[in-house]
């Protein structure tokens, strides 16, 4: 069909209404393409039918197995490899190394070329498949200079990569100043799941945040199985009246944290050897586009989020003592918070969705021969 | 008192006096970090706050380099210094700050008020005694007692507790009115009010994610964390060993050692000339897989009968853990080419070591299917001698008991119930006296109703760890002055260790952790190391030098004299022993107790 659109299909387990960060990015990529036409194999999800309703695109669901990923995803790379087969799409785009055993036997058998998304955690829970894909990818688009490198360490030749960060969404209107007179506020939001996202060296830090800054307070978004240890070690220590865990929330109830902290802290470290740790970190950009100055590790792919003392502080995240210095900082320094948060609500502004998949879009044209 | 605490720090002797004649702070100094600096008490820039430190803060460069960024300024660069700086910024709050096994006193001299401080899990000891004239306080109880204003007093509740545990519990101890600081404490004392008052900055605390985790990723946990510590305790001017016992935890420290410094390090290990228990092969194995310059010493007959009572009446308190005899032994060899050392303490309680866990978890699956009637009967008939000593534990899992009272019958061999046999007129109406078990519950907080192995793994890491393991290796480290310190006890992995499931941990043969994580440096061979550190041959030795000592209480010692032991059950309990039957359990103790009462009894 000369003149009609190049078409592509995209392999992803992870899409809306799904929740999640990968959920998210792929969405809004697939969202702002402009040449290609997009069609989207994903799996089943309860509230599928209204949410793919509204979609520009078409959008193909195969079955769910809930609690069982195996099943899930052998039951995706086989619809998608029938999608194809039906439909002949010009490129692939795979969004998770799971979905690139039907990318990767696309392209032996039909010549579709094919491009692969990359994040941290899954290289190091599946080393052997990210090998496979990024060994086999016409292209590997990295989501920071973090994970460049750890492809780069799998044998994935470094110039068949390309770093694209995700985007970020900047409340319409620019928040104001915070309101004067309440307590100092540190907020983290994380699944309260993986124990390198730092919440342990926060509690340490706490106490001597708080000789420094008597009526600290720290607020905590997120849920998971971490949180009953951590709640214990609150009360052990004594910070019961300083720490909130407010559980997983709503999206407006988040906005509304942001809203009204003062500094966001997550200080992820690189898990031990062989487990990969933070991507990226969209949660820095929000804050920053929420006008927080942040406090973040400064290791992984945290990096390319966080520009050390333009949009926040960058320490080491296994040091609570620095991650306390940096929160005194922050809370007691006024200046340089509002200097921080300003420089970070520009530089959030520059991180938007469809800039980012446009580059996406860029780089899936470019493999198409 | 700094004279009697001379072998703590042979290397330097400092005093302090306030111009207001409030207090004086004195120490002795065993150097180790910046050799010629270091001189305590130590002071700030205005002489308003005073410090002194005994023990080690390992983070203290960091620290130091933190706070001239603050703009504090450095004379001496030591540890103490250190102290002196974060208290202007953080007040009582800097322990937050601190990694490292300490007790300390800080003099703020314009608020009239004294800090005493010591660390997470009790490593270094710190002894209080309130009196009319305000607070005393020392490293040790004998440089207290060198001030006490009259013959102190032997407490007989303590004695008790110790004739039950083999130590004496904190914060009591033997002497009355003398009390230890308990690990992860602080006290202050108001010096122009004279009032004191205590505050619990951190507890070890069994506290595990309710999910299960990728054993895989909690091992690489492990090893980061550890390494970590590893690294941080090296940080010393001087030269740094090992003890190597041939275990898991040794050994996987030793490897992080040697991959850690650019110098061959140094091992050390003991092994007798009686009993199956020696180590020395074991551990020679693995130096030599890691290259280490090793060093071992075969404690014979001869020695022990010189050591032991030249050791157990050193002690501070009495001790029954025959274990002190061998790391005493380990640390006269180490003294001779190094005064720090890396030892293996905590592992044991922090990842599930003492089979005892796996017990529990086999006694509360027993107990559900069996009915309450038979398992008495079959304790009892368990409990007689032919069947041995798995058949005597199989005895104490069925009988019908609390799970705590189960629980220190094992750890202590029944002395609970067998103590009133041996007990003089002047403690028999405290042969049933359930202190002991009060004070075991007392650490207990946060578990309800039927108690667990989470439990008794905090409740050793709250009550055996710091009154005997710790007690034991401070103190025969420091009685050949040489420091030991225990990379498991950092508090972010022991945070990490506590928050792990003890299904993880006790799985195999326990401390799954720990031997995955040696799985790294040995691939090629399973670890299915199962002994713990640094056994003792105590029953043969009882029968051969240590006879002796034995017949000496008894024709002459206090604790027979006193009352406090009865002279024919103990001749007849010896004699049993002499005959074939153990009676270690009974026999260690009261030596221990008799050869520090002679001591005690003889400078009073």
């Amino acid at each position: 069909m000369a003149g009609a659109r190049p078409r592509v299909l995209v392999i992803t387990p992870d899409f809306p209404p799904a929740k999640g960060g990968i959920q998210i990015l792929s969405h809004r990529a697939v969202s702002s393409f402009t040449t290609l036409e997009p069609t989207v194999a994903t799996v089943g999800h309860p509230d599928a039918a209204s949410f793919d309703r509204t979609q520009a695109y078409r959008i193909e669901r195969s079955r769910d197995w809930p609690g069982k990923n195996r099943w899930s995803n052998f039951a995706l790379n086989a619809a998608a490899i029938g999608l194809a087969l039906r439909e002949r799409p010009d490129v692939v785009l795979s969004t998770h190394i799971v979905a690139s055993p039907a990318a990767v036997l696309l392209r032996r058998h039909l010549g579709i070329p094919f491009v692969q998304y990359v994040y941290a955690k899954e290289l190091g829970v599946r080393p052997n498949l990210a090998r496979f894909a990024g060994m086999r990818a016409d292209r590997v688009l990295a989501v920071s200079r973090y994970t460049h490198e750890l492809l780069v360490a799998l044998g994935v030749p470094g110039g068949r990569v390309t770093v694209i960060n995700p985007g970020v969404d900047v409340p319409a209107e620019a928040p104001t100043d915070r309101p004067p007179g309440g307590r100092p506020t540190v907020l983290t939001i994380a699944r309260l799941e993986d124990r390198y996202k730092g919440h342990d060296v926060i509690l340490r830090a706490l106490p001597l945040v708080r000789a420094e800054v008597p009526d600290v307070r720290w607020r905590v978004v997120g849920g998971g199985p971490l949180r009953a240890t951590l709640e214990d070690r609150v009360q052990a220590l004594g910070l019961a009246k300083a720490v909130q865990f407010l559980g997983s929330v709503s999206n407006e109830a988040r906005d509304e944290e942001l809203a009204h902290a003062d500094v966001f802290c997550m200080v992820s470290r690189l898990p031990a050897a062989g487990f990969a740790g933070e991507g990226f970190g969209i949660v820095y950009l929000e804050a920053n586009a929420y006008g927080l100055p942040v406090v973040a590790g400064g290791v992984g792919g945290a990096t390319d989020a966080v520009v050390h003392g333009e949009t926040g502080l960058l320490v080491d995240p296994q040091d609570h003592v620095a991650v306390a210095d940096a929160l005194v900082t922050l809370l007691r320094d006024r200046d340089l918070a509002g200097r921080l948060a300003r420089g970070g609500r520009e530089r959030a502004h520059r991180f938007t969705w469809e800039a980012m998949g446009a580059r996406v879009e860029s780089e899936l044209l470019s493999v198409i021969r | 008192m700094n004279a009697a605490q001379v072998h703590r720090g042979p290397d330097d002797d400092g005093t302090y006096k306030d111009p207001a004649g409030r207090i004086a702070l004195g120490a002795r100094r065993l150097s180790i970090i910046d050799v010629e600096g270091g001189h305590q008490p130590l002071t700030n820039e205005d002489g308003t706050i005073w410090a002194i430190l005994n023990g080690e803060i390992y983070n203290s460069l960091v620290l130091q380099e933190r706070l001239r960024a603050r703009g504090h300024r450095f004379r001496s660069g030591t540890d103490t210094e250190t102290l002196v700086h974060l208290y202007e910024d953080y007040q009582d709050d800097l322990v937050h700050a601190l990694r490292g096994m300490f007790a300390f006193a800080i003099w703020d001299e314009v608020r009239g008020r004294l800090l005493l401080a010591r660390d997470r899990f009790g490593e270094k000891p710190l002894f209080v005694h309130r009196h009319d004239r305000g607070l005393s306080f020392a490293s040790e109880i004998s440089a207290l007692l060198d001030a006490y204003p009259r013959a102190p007093d032997l407490d007989l509740e303590s004695m008790d507790m110790y004739m039950v545990l083999g130590y004496v519990p904190g914060p009591r101890t033997i002497i009355k009115g003398i009390e230890q600081l308990p690990p992860g404490q602080l006290l202050t004392w108001d010096a122009r009010e004279d009032v004191v008052a205590t505050k619990r900055y951190w507890a070890a605390r069994r506290s595990a994610l309710a999910g299960p985790e990728s054993v895989a990723e909690l091992t690489a946990e492990t090893t980061r964390l550890l390494k970590r510590s590893v690294a941080a305790t090296l940080v010393s001017d001087v030269p740094v060993g090992v003890f190597l016992s041939g275990g898991v935890d040794s050994t996987l420290v030793t490897a992080m050692v040697a991959e850690a410094t650019p110098r061959v390090p140094q091992t050390f290990t003991v092994g007798y000339d009686v009993g199956e228990v020696s180590e020395l092969a074991e551990a020679r194995l693995v130096a030599e897989r890691l290259g280490t310059e090793h060093h071992e010493l075969v404690i014979d007959q001869a020695d022990v009968a010189r050591r032991v009572p030249a050791v157990l009446a050193e002690l501070d308190q009495p001790l029954a853990d025959p274990a002190v005899i061998p790391v005493h032994a380990v640390s006269e060899l180490a003294r001779r080419h190094v005064t720090v050392v890396i030892g293996g303490e905590g592992a044991d309680e922090l990842f599930g070591g003492y089979p005892r866990y796996r017990w529990l978890i086999r006694s509360t699956q027993l107990k559900r299917v069996l009915p309450e009637r038979y398992a008495a009967v079959g304790a009892r008939a368990l409990s007689f001698p032919p069947f041995g000593t798995h058949a005597a534990r199989l005895a104490d899992v069925i009988a019908p008991q609390t799970t705590l009272e189960r629980h220190l019958d094992w750890v202590t061999a029944h002395r609970r119930h067998a103590r009133g046999g041996i007990y003089g007129p002047a403690m028999s109406d405290r042969a049933f006296s359930d202190v002991s078990l009060i004070s075991l519950a007392t650490h207990l907080d946060g578990f309800h109703g039927e108690l667990g192995v989470d439990a008794f793994m905090q409740l050793d890491q709250r009550h055996w760890l710091p009154d005997d393991v710790l007690y034991k290796v401070d103190r025969a480290g420091m009685l050949n002055s040489v420091e030991i310190r225990a990379p498991y006890l950092a508090r972010e992995l022991a945070e990490f260790a506590n928050s792990v499931r003890a299904a993880t941990h006790l799985a195999g043969y326990g401390k799954k952790l720990l031997r995955n994580a040696l799985n790294a440096y040995f691939p090629n061979e399973r670890a299915r190391r199962r002994k713990t550190a640094f056994r003792v041959p105590g029953a043969q030795w009882l029968r051969g030098p240590l006879y002796p000592i034995l017949e000496d209480q008894l024709a002459w010692g206090t604790a027979v004299r006193e009352g406090f032991i009865d002279g024919d059950s103990l001749r007849r309990t010896m004699s049993e022993h002499a005959g074939g039957k153990d009676r270690t359990s009974i026999l260690w103790p009261v030596m221990a107790l008799g050869l520090w009462l002679d001591r005690f009894v003889g400078r009073t």
